[in-house]
């Protein structure tokens, strides 16, 4: 494993995992100094019954929600940022509770920044690494689904609606206090969710471990997270109420997400902001049409790092009979067999089009793909044409 | 100390022969003139090497890259965490994406407006720096549309006439 010259890694974020976590919430938040939490989270997320589960173990322990707001969007955006960050100060809130999935947890992180930052607007704290500490504002996240690792990231995407770009507030200081790995909070994700959510995560750790930031740590948590989800993917998207493959793909989720956090995340990245941004198409779609193109654009560049993923894609004996020169390509065939796998599993698309892309939204799709930050650290540099090769060949 | 000092000297005249050298390229190659010609007006850079060390502010203005003397508040500010990193980053010791990837700055703004000064500096290094030496600090190194000696002696003859200054007092006031 090659130790770069200089790296940094930090995950300061308390991990409550496994069995009547939810119920321990309440106590956190006490030992944090909090008795009125905003509860953040989405419609759908209140309308089946998750968020009640939730609500229900802060109230049982003694520390029901001050206020709820369930309009999160799909993409949430700057503006609902700055509109929950009014209710929270109107409220008289002192802590925040995001349950939900990425877009959920990202648009608290973006609220816990405007608020600690004492700022009006998140527009005005764009940037990488650039804020200091700020007013200490309590921070739980339930994630309910296992794939965004954004409950231990250090980073929040949140869409421009005025530029229709997805924009990166990168900072430790969006890292949640607490986040809380219940597997009930899993174990009712649709089957397609649960595939297309996993392969994000599987994402976040191919990405992790390949990108230009990648470090002895930050590998070491991606390579652990690629075993369990090879392993325990296809398990729970079959089998929902598996509650060993559920657990085993939500810590998974986590380790990838400390991995990214540490070392970003490349091409695969910035091609599926942009197309989120420009196109609509879910984040975890987006990943999972463009990983095995993206991989092979950089075969050239990362051959080495993807021969070193394959033991932990398909096991150490069978990766010892595969010709070294031959392993990176094994690990971009295993990565593409799972992904067959669960497109027949679950019916999610396997093409651009397929998931409503149009042709004419490429150009646009490139252009704001290479503005995107994710590309910086990527294997091998891409302008306009080549993002725009990609695309072509993922349509 | 010494070491320091000539550290921020060096750091202070390439800041001023990479704004030279993009706006000569301007003219000698399609892929800056491209990138600087979708910057929306009013578009603006802070580099601050270090925080007591040289600066860089320019602004994307009525079609013209100007260097400027301040800016209260920049639309990008680059802020790198110390003298022998901003070295680094300016003798081809280390490229952008490298010192990104290291940590060596933090950024204030929009990231796109990182990648698009990004995409600038290493057309930029192409034409300065040796094949060996931008070889080891970027992943790809873009080709050349015109000879490096044309943009040296383009260069050299903008710092002799006195169109560029490698050591002044700026005069163009901050927008």
């Amino acid at each position: 494993m090659m130790i770069p010259p200089y790296f940094e890694f930090q995950n300061a974020v308390k991990l409550l995992c496994g069995e009547l976590a939810l119920e321990r919430i309440a106590s956190e938040l006490r030992h944090l100094g909090a008795s009125r939490p905003l509860v953040l989270s989405d419609a759908v997320l209140a309308k089946i019954g998750t968020l009640s589960r939730v609500t229900q173990a802060m109230e049982a322990e003694g520390c029901p929600p001050a206020d709820l707001f369930t309009d999160i969007p799909v993409d949430s955006s700057l503006l609902v940022v700055n509109r929950i960050a009014e209710l929270y100060r109107s409220g008289h809130c002192d802590s925040l509770v995001a349950v939900g999935g990425g877009s959920v947890i990202d648009t608290a992180k973006g609220v816990r920044l405007v608020l600690s930052q004492q700022a009006e607007d998140i527009l005005s704290l764009a940037g990488v690494e650039n804020l200091c500490r700020g007013r200490h504002v309590p921070f739980l996240v339930v994630p309910t689904t296992a794939g965004t690792g954004s409950e231990c990231t250090g980073a929040a995407v949140i869409r421009n609606d005025k530029t229709q770009v997805k924009m990166e507030f990168i900072s430790p200081f969006v890292e949640p206090d607490v986040a809380v790995i219940d597997p009930r909070m899993t174990q009712g994700l649709p089957p397609r969710a649960t595939a297309s959510t996993g392969f994000d995560a599987l994402c976040h750790a191919v990405e992790a471990a390949t990108c230009l930031q990648a470090n002895p740590l930050s590998t070491a948590y991606a390579h652990a997270a690629m075993e369990l989800i090879m392993q325990n993917l296809e398990e729970a998207t079959r089998n929902g109420s598996h509650r060993e493959a559920r657990f085993a793909m939500a810590v998974a989720s986590t380790m990838a997400g400390i991995a990214f956090s540490n070392s970003m995340v490349g091409m695969v990245h910035a091609v599926g902001h942009a197309l989120g941004g420009v196109c609509y198409v879910p984040h975890a779609v987006a990943m999972m049409i463009l990983l095995p193109h993206v991989m092979r654009y950089n075969l050239s560049h990362a051959g080495d790092a993807y021969a070193a993923l394959l033991p932990h894609l398909i096991g150490y004996p069978q990766a010892e009979g595969v010709p070294q020169a031959e392993r990176a390509e094994a690990a971009i065939s295993a990565i593409g067999q799972l992904r067959e796998s669960l497109a027949s599993l679950t019916g999610l698309p396997l093409t651009l089009s397929e998931a409503g892309v149009k042709e004419e939204d490429l150009e646009r799709v490139a252009w704001v793909a290479i503005n995107d930050g994710s590309l910086i650290v990527n294997p091998r540099s891409a302008d306009e044409e080549q993002v725009l090769a990609v695309l072509k060949q993922a349509m | 100390m010494v070491k320091h000092a000539l550290q921020r000297l060096t750091v202070a005249v390439v800041l001023r022969i990479v704004h030279a050298a993009l706006i000569e390229l301007r003219h000698l190659d399609s892929r800056v003139a491209r990138e600087l010609e979708r910057l929306p007006d009013g578009a603006s850079y802070a580099i601050h090497a270090s925080a007591s060390g040289p600066h860089l502010f320019v602004v994307w203005q009525d079609a013209h890259l100007r260097r400027v003397a301040g800016l209260s508040q920049a639309g990008c500010a680059i802020d790198i965490k110390a003298m022998p990193l901003a070295f680094s980053l300016f003798t081809g010791q280390m490229g952008l994406a490298q010192g990104y990837a290291r940590h060596a700055f933090s950024v204030a703004g929009d990231v796109g407006d990182v990648m698009r000064l990004a995409r600038l500096i290493s057309l930029v290094e192409a034409y300065l720096f040796p094949k060996w030496m931008t070889r080891r600090i970027l992943t790809d190194v873009p080709h050349t549309e015109c000879s490096p000696l044309r943009v040296y002696a383009r260069l050299c003859a903008g710092f002799l006439t006195g169109r560029y200054k490698l050591y002044f007092t700026e005069t163009t006031p901050a927008p």
